[in-house]
């Protein structure tokens, strides 16, 4: 709760302050739980201003209402359904990432979350021309991979450098930047008014989540599970007041019986409001670019759906002889 | 900005604490505060109180965060990665899988058996990273951080002597020629900056002093930890104490890797059997969360005589299987098929130890 302090609203001035600290009120909190009639008495106050700045302060913090109508007219002009860019996960998405709301890929190394993160991004920087906010906490971004994806889309060189120019990266390594990206982003937001042309940004990707808030957690430190809601929140009021899609990324546990099941416990599983898992197609010997990925936990379509899909749907790699010397050192042997 | 939290700051959770008792939330109550009146009104002392203000307040003049924070479009990265370059391994279909080379300014993981050849590639890619810019190598330094006491200063000579002689068949031009003067094995030698490491806490506490030595020595290109598993492995009695230190570990190498001028991180990691449902197989060890730490993985392996390098987690590039054999000049093509390969004790087993070829 808020400090009470001079300016806060009318009336309360800072005699009143000075009074209210006399008989231990500080907080805004502590003004509202406390009888305002026994609190007169006690810092010799007028009631009546006592219960006017009380008025006040509630309707400043109180939620307002909106009719379910309302919402749901707002949902309809403004939700917008973002394609991943892969056909079948899209499928298990209904149809791609929903603007306001949290998903996460969550699955082992080497299972494609970061694949699939590169795919979302540009295909909303690309197709939708909108902008992109990645927070690459683990070193995975990599800008050629991010061009290739878009040669395959493509062949027009400024069109492809128009759409990486739509994607920000932001590389943070602890928590507590990442939480300031956030509020920066956030504060940014505010100033530009959520209905920018444009130039606001659609998608927020973070890969991966875990990177940054696994090593707090467990063990007797108390603050990582406090840290970890504080970024869950920030989150959520991006995804939620500014209409993005929030995709996140997260390793895996086994449990006791060697199932598979999301990193970082089950306070984090409420958070986000639809699952995936990606895992390797099991396959004795070569190893594939095929993922399957399964429905954890969504709210439109049920759950343990299954689909599979292709990570690098181009047979031909091209491989780039980058540096001239370097091929001469290879025909060594 | 005015939405920063106090729980959300790098404070100390009891100054967090006292903060929150004496009403401040956020930044924006803390915008009048004086250091004399926040240390009376929360009960702080004056050094925490002039901290927290530091802290909540430096967002507007943003110089030091910026640097911390750097926010790029994908096309600068783009500019950056083509500047950065790669360590060839001499195996160039090695260098075709990973593109060039493992990658400067990422990290990546190399997984396998005892007597594999970790090491052996590592040493190689200590000396790699020293060829002049002329041969289209990197001119670099390499620090060499060694657990196990693996670290044979005579191979480096071998495999040096090699390279030197290699760059000295392929000079054509002058540039080259002159390059080659200075490009020898002493000079190789004192390219390569040795650390042994007894135990984790050491390997910590290198970490933590890294960042300062590559300052002093900006010529690092490549920094090698062999072996992440060992200490690791054999020290901590408390798994999930480990994996916690583990994850730290990964992002503060990860930190160091995508610095501005970061070098490449290369690590090795030791196999471990996994039993599951009737059937075993060798996993690379440390966990699985840990799998998650480097963004490149190679697995090295044997099938048959002939060892093969997969790679197997890449964010740029496909999974591949390639072989690959060690000589005396290091780690090399393999020449000769699967076939032809000169059979060896037939006692050894496709996971054992097994001799290198003399050097």
């Amino acid at each position: 709760m808020v400090l009470l302090r001079e300016g806060l609203c009318p009336g309360l001035s800072e005699d009143l302050i000075k009074a209210l600290r006399e008989g231990d009120v500080r907080t805004v909190e502590d003004l509202v739980l406390s009888d305002p009639e026994h609190l007169a008495q006690k810092c010799s106050v007028s009631y009546k201003a006592l219960v006017a700045v009380r008025r006040v302060l509630l309707a400043q913090h109180t939620a307002f209402p909106v009719s379910g109508a309302d919402l749901y007219d707002e949902l309809l002009s403004s939700t917008s359904i973002l394609s991943t860019g892969i056909g079948s996960v899209d499928k298990l998405l209904d149809s791609g990432l929903y603007t306001g709301e949290i998903t996460e890929l969550c699955g082992g190394p080497g299972t494609g979350k970061t694949q699939t993160c590169f795919s979302v991004a540009v295909h909303v920087a690309h197709e939708l021309k909108q902008k992109v906010m990645y927070v690459d906490t683990n070193g995975g971004i990599c800008a050629n991979r991010l061009l290739q994806i878009l040669q395959q889309k493509t062949a027009n060189t400024a069109e492809q450098m128009n759409a990486l120019q739509r994607i920000d990266v932001l590389r943070v390594f602890d928590v507590f930047t990442l939480l300031s990206c956030l509020q920066n982003l956030r504060a940014s937001s505010l100033q530009r008014g959520s209905v920018g042309v444009g130039g606001s940004v659609k998608a927020v990707i973070v890969d991966s989540v875990s990177a940054v808030l696994s090593h707090m957690l467990g063990g007797k430190q108390n603050e990582g599970m406090s840290l970890m809601m504080q970024v869950a929140t920030e989150l959520k009021i991006i995804a939620k007041d500014f209409n993005v899609a929030v995709l996140v990324t997260n390793h895996v546990t086994r449990d006791r019986n060697n199932q598979l099941k999301a990193g970082l416990g089950q306070t984090w599983s409420h958070v986000p409001r639809t699952r995936i898992l990606l895992q390797r197609t099991e396959q004795p010997g070569a190893s594939s670019s095929f993922r399957t990925a399964t429905l954890l936990k969504s709210s439109r379509r049920p759950c343990y759906l299954m689909e599979e899909f292709d990570l690098s749907p181009q047979p031909q790699e091209e491989s780039r002889p980058r540096f001239a010397g370097k091929r001469k050192l290879d025909t060594d042997s | 900005m005015m939405l920063r939290t106090v729980c959300s700051s790098p404070l100390a959770p009891s100054v967090k604490v006292k903060l929150i008792t004496a009403g401040f939330h956020t930044a924006a109550d803390l915008t009048d505060v004086q250091p004399l009146q926040l240390c009376k009104a929360a009960g702080l002392s004056q050094e925490e109180a002039d901290e927290v203000l530091r802290t909540l307040r430096d967002d507007p003049s943003p110089v030091q965060r910026r640097a911390a924070v750097q926010c790029l479009t994908a096309l600068d990265l783009l500019h950056q990665e083509e500047t950065r370059g790669s360590i060839v391994t001499f195996c160039s279909e090695l260098d075709t899988v990973l593109g060039g080379g493992i990658p400067v300014g990422r990290t990546t993981e190399i997984c396998g058996a005892p007597g594999v050849g970790k090491t052996q590639l590592c040493v190689q890619l200590a000396v790699d990273v020293q060829i002049p810019v002329c041969f289209g190598g990197l001119g670099g330094e390499a620090v060499f951080v060694d657990t196990e006491g693996g670290f044979v200063v005579e191979r480096l000579v071998g495999v040096a002597r090699a390279a030197v002689e290699h760059c000295a068949a392929l000079a054509e031009d002058q540039e080259q020629r002159g390059a080659l003067e200075s490009f020898t094995v002493e000079k190789i030698l004192s390219g390569v900056f040795l650390m042994r490491c007894h135990d984790y806490v050491e390997l910590l506490a290198e970490l933590h002093l890294l960042p300062d030595f590559l300052k002093k020595h900006p010529q690092v290109r490549l920094v090698v930890i062999d072996s992440m598993a060992f200490p690791f492995r054999h020290e901590l009695e408390d798994l999930s104490q480990r994996t916690r230190l583990l994850s730290g570990f990964a992002q503060k190498l990860t930190r160091l890797a995508s610095a501005q001028h970061g070098p490449a991180v290369v690590l090795t990691n030791q196999m471990t059997t996994k039993v599951s449902s009737s059937q075993s197989r060798l996993v690379p060890a440390l966990g699985e969360i840990w799998g998650h730490a480097a963004t490149q993985k190679l697995i090295l392996h044997w099938e048959g005589a002939q060892r093969f390098v997969s790679l197997y987690k890449s964010s740029s590039h496909k999974d591949a299987t390639v072989p690959y054999q060690l000589t005396a000049e290091g780690f090399r093509d393999a020449t000769v098929s699967v076939s032809s390969f000169p059979s060896r004790s037939p006692a050894a087993g496709s996971h054992s130890k097994r001799p290198r070829t003399e050097h």
